[in-house]
């Protein structure tokens, strides 16, 4: 047995991998990150993981996926934990256990692409906690990585490059082996290189020959095929992979895969086992175990997971991702469209995907993707309503399409008749200037009214908005990480009377009693609590509502396009502001740009309608707007 | 009817001699200022009697003290510490109104108050002390006279009220030149803060050990220590934290001690439970500081440690019994320490948390541990007096458990609302000096680290707040 504990060096981690390999044995890894994310919309708690803790540390996995991908902004927006606390209470319990993390390159953690020093600070305050780092770039674009490779190869831990993989005539083996031999120029052979099938695309013989295809060719560096259960078929896949020579694959705890994540472990451990294949280091009890343990939370995550069951094969056409799937469901059920799903998913989004070029689907690309098919089928026009984002892909600000151009008539419609000097202009890979950290350290400073620390900083460049959220959450609501599924997500209150008998994330035990909750004459709610033995009372005010919404205003798209032709300008959608540009008292030209606005983790830019003065501006920065809500007025220059 | 006992003071002392009193089988009558009303030591007592608005007056004000136990038909007063303790007028009044004073007479506390008086009669007892002087004279000759005793001495000296004690009016001279202006101006502190203006000199004994002697005397000659107390760990003089016995290796240096105090109490024809004071140096020089003439915060560990009842005793020797204890008796079992959780906030130069409420108040248990304490969910720390919200003192059979036991019964605290100074502690049952014992009156200056600490945050009611929120929203407002 050679299990790879944390600590290992690079060296000796690859080393392992080629022998273990050629043994006709591979490893696993547990991606329950990406699980979380896939089928449960990325809410699985900390409480939960925590829970798990011990027997995963057992089990004895090549890595566990804990962080990255959507889950640090999710961590901090949904589920109020701080992803280095996380980490650390995790570490606390999986002493052993190499934890890995999913970096989107450039993208970070996020939607777009950050400055340089942004990236290297950010790797270097995670990399002490994530011993495997594995990064991709939705273009497959090496340079947009190769920042978060020196940094993580400057931090002694493991680079794993990805090739992020779809299907298609462009492509073929021959692309993705001289892609692969690209990324191992800059990085080395001492990595792991992934094969990131983030849709579960292709068939298991497909599979087979890519990793053989790749092993041909490189055959020192250890493959890990990563794929997604979507189609129901990565099993067959992973199996096509680890005959092929791959080292490590991806899957996930029992009692909770469902249905666009990875499959169960021990399903895999037995398909490879009656081919001869037998999973390094790994205790089956102990995997078992994890299972036994999770299954009776799974209850509580229900509301999380995906509105619609069963497997799709159709993913091999729509090519959603499955880290997706589920949020792209959530807005189809929130957004009303879900009659129009199979028309987005299976037209119009194979549609703009062959027209944006055939990248792959995956973040952020894959939100371009997925935000242009369901607005030009909601919209009626396609192309009509660019997001900011497609607007910035055609720029070519992400890097370059890898195959071809979109055609003209695309590029006309998102960047305006004379587009071609747009692209002249403003086209092209311009380096993102670096931030002033030491002002934005300052900044939250103010904000928060104390001084920030390195991983405060961290997720504030990350989510600027929703990281100063959290921080103030923290300190009303403390840390609410401790509490289990059970209360967290509890719907309809609790009864009075009863009592929350729960242990916290460390264990401890607590007791919660709900006592009744009056109404006061001035319509005052007094919720009465025992806790821990000790009572507490809680008023809220008749009016006092949770997350504030700026006032709905009934008015229709074109209403909303007049308004802005004088001077009064309206959320076109419902979304938040992320930043208003101007000043009141400035003057714009029609087309200036007012605001920004993001609405389903795509920025959109607000335009001036009109030429003027800014007189008065009623929202800011981090309100969420319906359709119709009032921005700003302009008033016609004297 | 029952022999009444009357406590002249409040908080957590008042509450300590009610409790003898009543296991006496006798009647505790308690007295209050306004402030006061809602006090536990009123509920606690057998009967209370209000003395005026206060506050801090009329707990000082002698005469209605007196008028307070005539009425109550009290036989006798104790004084607990702090207030009219050690005002030789009031144990004075007392005698003559022929109530009993709980304490020595009132000749002895007026001149073990005198700190000068106290030195010469040690002195003539041939009792070791650190080098000074007598009061000083007013005015220039004054100031000559500190000078040519600091040339003798040499810097530092320390400047004390004759009439100060419990740590006030004493203040550190480093040169001629701060004689020169700190002389007047401790002379106006000592006469605002004790109604007397003499001061005094002593050679300053660099980072001593402050070491203690529970002494008891009855009225038939019999005179007895319950060995010693350590209490080096203070701040400007004032004592954070307590233990007996002291950790000094030295038996035979402690034995001395001991049998210095007890000769001590004798030249000052002691009667009752007394307190005296010593420094050592690093030397292991003794010198004698001071007689405490009253019960002291600190004595739960002596009574910890002996199985002695320090304030049962007292009120019997009061009453006129003889001791019935023999030295021989006095056997030291183990080790005690005793924190003082005040509603304070240590980073903040220990600023009274006056005005808060407790809203959280879970306190400890289990073996070996005691709580003398005034605070409880939903009390208000007050602003008219001080800030101490309970003594905790545990017992272990060794030093390591005893300070073990200390840092569990500290995590097992809870208070909420004020500040307090558990998380200053917790520091310090986990630093290593204190661990091993190594500390003298340096100990807080040269360990700052000690004040490093997260504030205790009240995670408990904040998530009670959050889980609040789910329950009156119907849902997770924030995980939607």
């Amino acid at each position: 047995m050679r299990r790879i504990v944390q600590g290992t060096p690079v060296g000796e981690i690859a080393k392992t991998l080629r022998e273990v390999t050629k043994e006709g044995r591979y490893y696993i890894t547990n991606t329950a990150r990406d699980l979380s994310q896939s089928d449960f919309k990325n809410r699985i708690l900390l409480h939960t993981d925590l829970l798990a803790a011990p027997s995963r540390e057992k089990a004895g996995y090549f890595s566990l996926e804990i962080t990255g991908g959507a889950s640090i902004h999710v961590d901090i927006l949904r589920k109020q934990v701080d992803p280095f606390t996380k980490l650390e209470l995790m570490r606390e319990k999986m002493p052993s256990t190499m934890f890995q993390t999913l970096c989107r390159g450039a993208n970070l953690f996020g939607y777009r692409p950050y400055p340089q020093n942004v990236i290297r600070f950010t790797v270097r305050e995670f990399a002490p906690y994530v011993d495997v780092w594995r990064t991709f770039d939705f273009l497959n674009y090496v340079p947009n990585m190769v920042a978060v490779f020196e940094e993580v190869g400057r931090a002694g831990k493991l680079n794993e490059p990805c090739l992020c993989f779809s299907t298609g005539p462009e492509h073929s083996n021959d692309f993705y082996i001289k892609k692969a031999g690209e990324i191992l120029e800059v990085t080395g052979q001492d990595v792991t290189l992934c094969i990131k099938n983030h849709g579960g695309l292709g068939t298991p013989r497909r599979i087979g020959r890519l990793v053989d295809g790749l092993k041909q060719h490189y055959p020192d560096v250890p493959i890990h095929y990563h794929g997604h259960n979507t189609d129901g078929n990565d099993i067959g896949r992973i199996v096509a992979a680890v005959r092929n020579g791959a080292s490590i694959v991806d899957a996930g705890d029992a009692s909770f895969t469902g249905f666009y994540g990875p499959p169960a472990i021990l399903t895999v451990v037995q398909s490879l086992r009656d081919y001869g294949f037998e999973p390094e280091g790994l205790d089956e009890d102990a995997v078992n175990e994890t299972s036994q343990i999770l299954q009776s939370e799974r209850q509580y995550y229900a509301p999380f997971e995906s509105q619609i069951k069963g497997f799709q094969p159709t993913v091999q056409t729509h090519k959603l991702p499955g880290g997706a799937m589920g949020s792209s469901l959530e807005q189809a059920v929130k957004g009303g469209f879900l009659n129009q799903m199979p028309e987005i998913l299976q037209e119009e989004l194979p549609r703009v995907q062959k027209e944006l070029g055939n990248y792959w689907s995956v973040t952020p690309g894959s939100q371009i993707l997925w935000t242009t098919a369901v607005s030009n089928v909601l919209d009626g026009e396609r192309y009509g309503n660019p997001s900011g984002d497609l607007r910035n892909l055609l720029l070519g600000k992400y890097g370059p399409f890898p195959f071809y151009k979109p055609e003209e008539w695309i590029y006309e419609k998102v960047l305006g008749r004379n587009w071609r000097e747009v692209l002249k202009e403003e086209g092209g890979e311009r380096e993102i200037p670096d931030m002033d950290l030491a002002h934005e350290r300052y900044d939250l400073a103010k904000d928060l009214g104390y001084e920030p620390t390195n991983h405060q900083l961290v997720l504030y460049l990350q989510q600027p908005n929703d990281a100063v959220d959290f921080f103030k959450f923290s300190e009303e609501y403390g840390e609410v990480y401790v509490l289990p599924p059970s209360i967290f997500f509890k719907h309809g209150g609790f009864k009075t009377g009863e009592h929350l008998n729960y242990n916290d994330c460390h264990g401890k035990k607590h007791l919660v009693e709900i006592g009744p909750s009056p109404v006061s004459e001035t319509g005052e709610v007094n919720v009465y609590m025992v806790v821990d033995h000790h009572q507490t009372i809680f008023s809220y005010k008749p009016e006092k509502r949770a997350g504030g919404v700026s006032e709905v205003q009934e008015l229709t798209k074109e209403e909303i396009l007049d308004l802005a032709k004088a001077g009064d300008i309206r959320s076109p959608f419902k979304g938040k502001i992320v930043e208003i540009t101007v000043k009141e008292g400035q003057e714009v030209l029609q087309g200036d740009r007012v605001a920004i606005m993001e609405a389903m983790k795509m920025q959109t830019p607000i335009l001036a309608g009109m030429e003027g003065i800014i007189t008065t501006i009623s929202t800011k920065k981090g309100d969420t707007l319906f359709p119709g809500a009032k921005i700003l007025k302009i008033d016609a220059d004297e | 009817m029952k022999t009444r006992i009357l406590i002249a003071n409040r908080g957590e002392i008042a509450l300590r001699v009610i409790r003898a009193v009543q296991e006496l089988g006798f009647e505790a009558v308690a007295v209050y200022e306004t402030p006061d009303e809602m006090s536990r030591h009123i509920l606690t007592a057998d009967d209370a009697i209000w003395i005026g608005d206060g506050p801090r007056c009329d707990y000082l004000n002698i005469q209605k003290m007196v008028t307070a136990a005539k009425k109550a038909k009290a036989v006798a007063i104790h004084p607990g510490y702090g207030f009219l303790a050690e005002n030789p007028l009031f144990a004075k009044v007392c005698e003559e109104e022929g109530i009993i004073f709980i304490g020595p007479h009132s000749k002895t506390v007026a001149e073990l108050g005198n700190k000068v008086v106290a030195r010469q009669i040690m002195a003539e007892a041939g009792i070791p002390m650190v080098p000074g002087t007598k009061n000083l004279s007013q005015g220039r000759k004054g100031i000559d006279e500190a000078l040519g005793f600091a040339a003798q001495h040499g810097y530092p000296v320390m400047l004390k009220a004759t009439s100060g004690g419990g740590g006030r009016g004493i203040r550190r001279i480093n040169s001629d030149e701060e004689m020169h202006a700190q002389l007047p101006m401790a002379r106006s502190e000592a006469l605002a803060a004790f109604n007397d203006d003499s001061v005094y000199l002593e050679k300053l004994v660099l980072n001593p050990r402050h070491v203690e002697v529970q002494v008891l005397a009855d009225n038939f000659g019999k005179t007895l220590h319950l060995g010693t107390r350590d209490c080096s760990i203070q701040r400007r003089n004032q004592k954070l934290i307590e233990m007996a016995p002291s950790h000094i290796q030295n038996k035979e240096l402690l034995d001395t001690i001991c049998d210095t105090a007890v000769k001590a109490a004798k030249a000052a024809n002691y009667l009752n439970a007394g307190t005296v004071e010593f420094l050592i140096d690093q030397d292991d020089n003794f010198y004698f500081l001071e007689i405490n003439t009253r019960i002291q915060v600190e004595h739960t560990v002596t009574e910890m440690i002996t199985g002695i009842d320090i304030v049962r005793n007292q009120i019997n020797i009061a009453l006129g019994h003889p001791l019935t204890l023999e030295q021989k008796d006095v056997q030291i079992r183990g080790y005690a320490i005793e924190v003082r959780i005040n509603a304070e906030d240590p980073k903040n130069d220990f600023m009274p948390e006056g005005g808060k409420k407790v809203t959280v108040y879970r306190s400890t248990g289990g073996f070996g541990v005691r709580l003398d304490g005034m605070a409880y969910q939903g009390y208000t720390v007050p602003e008219e007096y001080d800030s101490l919200l309970v003594k905790l003192t545990v017992h272990g059979y060794t030093w390591e458990e005893t300070v073990g036991r200390l840092a569990r019964c500290l995590n097992n605290f809870a208070i909420r609302g004020p500040k307090t100074t558990i998380p200053f502690y917790k520091n310090v049952v986990v630093e290593k000096d204190f661990i091993s014992g190594h500390f003298d009156t340096s100990y807080i200056e040269t360990h700052p680290f000690i004040f490093h600490y997260d504030e205790e945050a009240s995670e408990g009611g904040k998530l009670a707040r959050f889980i609040a929120e789910i329950h009156h929203s119907k849902e997770n407002p924030f995980a939607k």
